[in-house]
């Protein structure tokens, strides 16, 4: 019935009418260097959005009003201003970094955030890398971002942040195991690692439905792992204005800086957005078994306004956790993973096969 | 008050009576409580040595004369006293007078290249035009030693080798609380050794003292620990008062006492913003500061002032109370106690915060009097210090409270000390906002103040530890010496002992139960 | 057994101090927020009380005379050199000498407010405005001359 909003056939009549008028290669590059300013223009635009909403909330769980004076009262054009503000800054080189791999590492943060970014399936029909092993990809893209903060830290040539770096790749390789059982729970719940396919196979009910105990269960541990991922508090050592100042991006300035910054609201949103493709329906609506009616006025919303509802829904989660606690030492934060989240990710990730084998799952 | 009963012991005997009175059976004088270096103009330099009995609280003043200006020693006691090793190096950065058997002769609070020593009454003033070179910390100590014959030998002990690698913590950092710099050396995430570097904020506070007529010298109390503000110029007032025989009214004690807890609270709540706020937790940070808010509203109905108050005066207090003032106290307290469940709730009883917190920079009972950590950090290791219980002054003796101690000394012992002791100042103003009696705030006191001859002491329960004030007056409108003992200067100190073997990310959760405040220590 | 009884007990009080802390947070962020729209409330909310030190003033009468007896004891009692009085010895019309005050200077760039001047004025010549928004943009405009 939602197949009203598919936009696979509107996106091929578009392929074939340019193939129509110019030679197919041409037209691949057209749509390639299209798709491309897509991605980007998205990418810079949910930024804005994501830093406004995290001032925002912030605020108000700090009982604050939060930016309330550039544009309006409701301080909309706040974070537009600071963009022009971080673009026209000077971009600082250290006399005893190595200029190369400096400049290079925010590249290489925002390269990785920009390839997951480009995996999610915002509609059906609607997403822009496909690949039979798309949920693969995607843990194998984001890893690259670590490295950039390695090398950030490392290239800075200052102590606060290599200190960053260090602890910042310990923890990333550690949580990306916990990351890679809890997805791997859902690979095997839906049988597939096509990110369309898990979608589909939600149609009847989300994972977080169908697969129950082991699936609510995976999905409280892929939000702390992801949340690990991306570098927020609690988990934000890596940063850690409080210990580091800021971490293996203390040295930066201007855009290089706003890269990272930018990287890090855009890896909150494709956890989430991961998150919602895995657990929550991705583009699915909300069905309950039973109504048809309820069920019919929810068909008519368009999966991409369920997806990115979804999916701020669970930024909202992630944003409440971060403005709750206080952060984690190195050490506990090993002890957690080393401890506490693998072990329990591995034994539900047996209950779920299990229970998959034994037809337990609906 | 009579003026203190001082000892005089030769220098030479300086170190053996100290000693007796250290190791003395009935009464050991385990805590030093300050050092402070004296010119005495033709008698020479000096120090006085303020100690006490933590069992009995019996307080004891050594005085110690080195009569050669030029060559100035005196025996250290750092092996007596492990606070004496800081002490000492205030005495020699600012008298120039050298201890011999101290490890660490460094100035501590001028840079390395000063010229002279600026608290010697022949100090010229002009000797030190503003340097804008860069400072170089020399990597080594100086320790001087004292052979059989008399003879000073000079050796240097290593800070910092160069296998350590050191991060410096400040001067500018989120979590130093101020200017206050610390040199760590670390392996990895671990702490192997603690150098903090003061004085990026000292004003000189007691050189100026020496110039000001003693209502003068009252402005500038608010400046040194602003989160004690009323407590320190309490402190400096009674001083004042009991060495000039004013007789304050009732009401004004009440008064002072209901504000010094208000401060306390105050302080206290800022201590747990700050502390939430360096272990990450940026959201209670707020909810410290919006009760905090409410106090300082509170007070500036009355004093006129948020942080630097200006409220005692010599003789009383500045002004009456606000008409709204008993009412609004009342209601404070009353929401507080509402709220403080909030602040519990989302930082106490959490998982992480308790891990970050108990069994971290564990300071023993020992340690804690030996370096002379007064206040909350004190009594968290099970050291009842609190001058109020042992040396009531204004209305303490006559009000019922507790004294909150703790044995475990890490630092949710220290945090939850400071939290109880919220409880407990509201406590104590219930018993006594309702109770002000009439009467004058303030008597009328002469156009001139004069004090007697003689040393004065007082000291007083800060937010943060016994603030103290060494007063020696030599007859004249203007304090021939004026010391405040310092209640962050021994905490600073205790850092290197705690932290060590700590990780990095525990030493801003133990310098922020430490809670010093810097323009206290840089007095 | 125990250790793992405590593994288990570890998780749970855990899970359930964290989950009071989202609770606690969650009931903030429902509340009414505190931040004062400084300067958008200079007229509405915003109070400052009256014994705020902000300036010091010498208050005059509606013909335009002040208490100033020109005596110096404020200039005194300074701590910080803030005051400085500038008088002259005029005859009074009963031939008596008395001295006038020409220029009273006030540093408030240099005034630590510490009310000394006003508790030592004998005539409750000066005293302490409640006007706090006193930036200027030159050094100079700093130094008042109070009694013009």
């Amino acid at each position: 019935m939602f197949d009203y909003y598919n936009l696979e056939p509107l996106l091929m009549w578009i392929h074939r009418t340019m193939c129509g008028i110019m030679p197919e290669w041409l037209a691949f590059t057209i749509e390639g260097i299209a798709v491309g300013i897509f991605i980007m223009v998205m990418y810079a635009v949910l930024a804005i959005i994501l830093i406004y909403m995290e001032r925002k909330v912030c605020a108000a769980f700090q009982c604050r009003i939060g930016p309330d004076r550039v544009g309006g009262r409701g301080g909309l054009l706040q974070v537009p201003a600071d963009v022009i503000k971080i673009l026209t800054k000077e971009i600082i080189f250290l006399k005893n970094s190595d200029k190369f791999l400096y400049a290079l590492a925010p590249f290489l943060v925002i390269m990785a955030s920009i390839l997951t970014f480009s995996c999610l399936p915002w509609n059906k029909g609607g997403e822009i890398l496909h690949m039979n092993i798309g949920i693969f990809f995607v843990l194998a893209a984001s890893s690259i971002g670590v490295l950039g903060i390695l090398l950030a830290g490392w290239s800075s040539n200052s102590k606060y942040t290599l200190i960053g770096a260090v602890r910042s790749g310990a923890m990333i390789i550690s949580y990306e195991l916990s990351i890679g059982i809890s997805v791997l729970t859902m690979v095997i719940l839906c049988g597939t690692m096509d990110i369309q396919e898990i979608v589909a196979y939600q149609e009847n009910g989300w994972n977080i439905f169908k697969g129950h105990l082991p699936a609510v269960m995976a999905f409280i541990i892929y939000l702390i792992a992801g949340n690990a991922e991306a570098n927020r508090a609690p988990f934000d050592l890596a940063e850690a204005e409080q210990e580091l100042t800021a971490g293996y991006h203390t040295e930066y300035s201007g855009m290089h800086f706003g890269f990272f910054y930018l990287a890090e609201y855009l890896n909150l949103f494709i956890t989430a957005g991961i998150a919602v493709t895995l657990f929550l329906g991705g583009w699915m609506p909300l069905h309950i078994a039973g109504l048809e009616g309820f069920n019919a006025v929810m068909d008519y919303i368009p999966g991409v306004i369920w997806f990115v509802g979804k999916t701020f829904f669970v930024v909202f989660l992630l944003m409440w956790i971060r403005w709750t606690f206080p952060r984690l030492r190195i050490d506990q934060v090993l002890i957690l993973e080393w401890k506490y989240l693998m072990p329990l990710s591995l034994l539900v990730l047996i209950i779920m096969t299990v229970m998959k084998v034994f037809g337990l799952v609906f | 008050m009579t003026a203190d009963n001082i000892i005089l012991v030769k220098a030479e005997d300086l170190y053996n009576e100290a000693s007796r009175l250290r190791y003395d059976e009935a009464q050991p004088m385990d805590y030093l409580r300050d050092i402070v270096g004296m010119d005495w103009g033709e008698e020479g330099l000096g120090a006085l040595y303020y100690m006490e009995c933590t069992a009995t609280g019996e307080r004891r003043v050594l005085k110690a004369v080195a009569a050669d200006r030029e060559n100035a020693f005196l025996p250290s006691v750092c092996s007596l006293w492990k606070t004496a090793v800081i002490k000492e190096r205030e005495v020699f950065d600012f008298f120039g007078i050298r201890f011999t058997g101290n490890p660490d002769m460094r100035r501590l609070f001028l840079r390395e290249d000063w010229k002279g020593y600026p608290l010697r009454k022949d100090y010229d003033m002009d000797s030190n035009p503003l340097n804008m070179e860069n400072e170089v910390n020399a990597d080594v100590t100086e320790e001087y030693t004292l052979r059989p014959d008399g003879t000073i030998e000079g050796r240097e002990n290593v800070v910092f080798g160069s296998e350590d690698f050191v991060v410096n913590i400040g001067p500018q950092h989120p979590s130093t609380h101020g200017v206050l710099r610390m040199r760590t050396s670390i392996d990895g995430e671990n702490i192997k050794r603690i150098d903090p570097i003061l004085g990026y904020i000292h004003r000189g506070i007691e050189k100026m003292n020496e110039s000001l007529t003693y209502p003068q010298t009252l402005t500038l109390t608010d400046r040194l620990d602003y989160l004690s503000a009323h407590q320190n110029r309490h402190a400096l007032c009674m001083c004042i008062e009991q060495a000039a025989g004013i007789e304050i009214s009732e009401r004004a004690q009440y008064i002072r006492t209901i504000m010094d807890e208000l401060q306390r609270i105050d302080s206290h709540l800022l201590f747990y913003s700050c502390l939430v706020m360096d272990m990450g937790g940026l959201t209670p940070f707020f909810y410290g500061f919006r009760e905090r808010e409410m106090i300082l509203d509170i007070m500036e109905e009355t004093t006129g002032g948020r942080l630097i108050q200006n409220y005692n005066v010599i003789g009383g207090v500045q002004a009456d109370i606000h008409p709204d003032f008993r009412r609004k106290v009342k209601e404070f307290i009353a929401h507080l106690r509402k709220v403080i469940k909030d602040y519990h709730d989302i930082f106490t009883g959490n998982v992480i915060a308790r891990q970050r917190l108990i069994g971290v920079g564990v300071l023993s009972r020992e340690d804690a009097i030996s370096l002379g950590a007064t206040g909350g950090t004190g009594r968290a290791s099970g050291w009842s210090n609190d001058v109020r219980k042992h040396h009531p002054y204004a209305m303490y003796g006559k009000v019922d409270f507790r004294e909150i101690t703790r044995t475990e000394g890490d630092s949710f012992a220290r945090y939850m000390v400071r939290m109880d002791e919220i409880m407990e100042s509201c406590h104590i103003i219930e018993q006594l906002i309702d109770n002000i009696p009439e009467g004058e705030v303030r008597v009328k006191t002469k156009a001139i103040i004069k004090l007697p001859e003689g040393n004065f002491s007082t000291s007083v329960e800060s937010s943060r530890g016994e603030f103290g004030v060494m007063l020696e007056s030599h007859g004249d409108k203007y304090p021939y010496r004026l010391h405040y003992r310092s209640t962050g200067l021994p905490l600073v100190d205790t850092m290197d002992t705690v932290c060590r073997g700590q990780k990095i990310a525990d030493l801003i959760a133990i310098g922020g139960t430490l809670d010093f405040v810097i323009p206290d220590i840089d007095r | 057994m125990s250790t793992f009884k405590e593994y288990i007990n570890g998780y749970a009080s855990g899970v359930k101090s964290l989950l009071v802390g989202m609770r606690t947070s969650m009931k903030v962020f429902m509340q009414k927020k505190v931040t004062e729209r400084y300067p958008e409330n200079r007229h509405t909310t915003l109070h400052i009380p009256e014994r705020h030190r902000a300036m010091l003033v010498m208050p005059k009468d509606e013909n335009g005379n002040n208490k100033c007896i020109a005596c110096g004891l404020c200039q005194m009692a300074c701590p910080n050199g803030t005051i400085n009085i500038v008088s002259e010895t005029r005859e009074t019309e009963d031939g008596k000498k008395k001295k006038f005050l020409v220029k009273y200077e006030y540093d408030l760039g240099a005034c630590m407010f510490c009310q000394l001047c006003v508790n030592a004025c004998p005539h409750g010549a000066i005293e302490f405005s409640n006007h706090f928004e006193n930036a200027v943009f030159e050094r100079e405009k700093l130094v008042m001359n109070l009694n013009e």
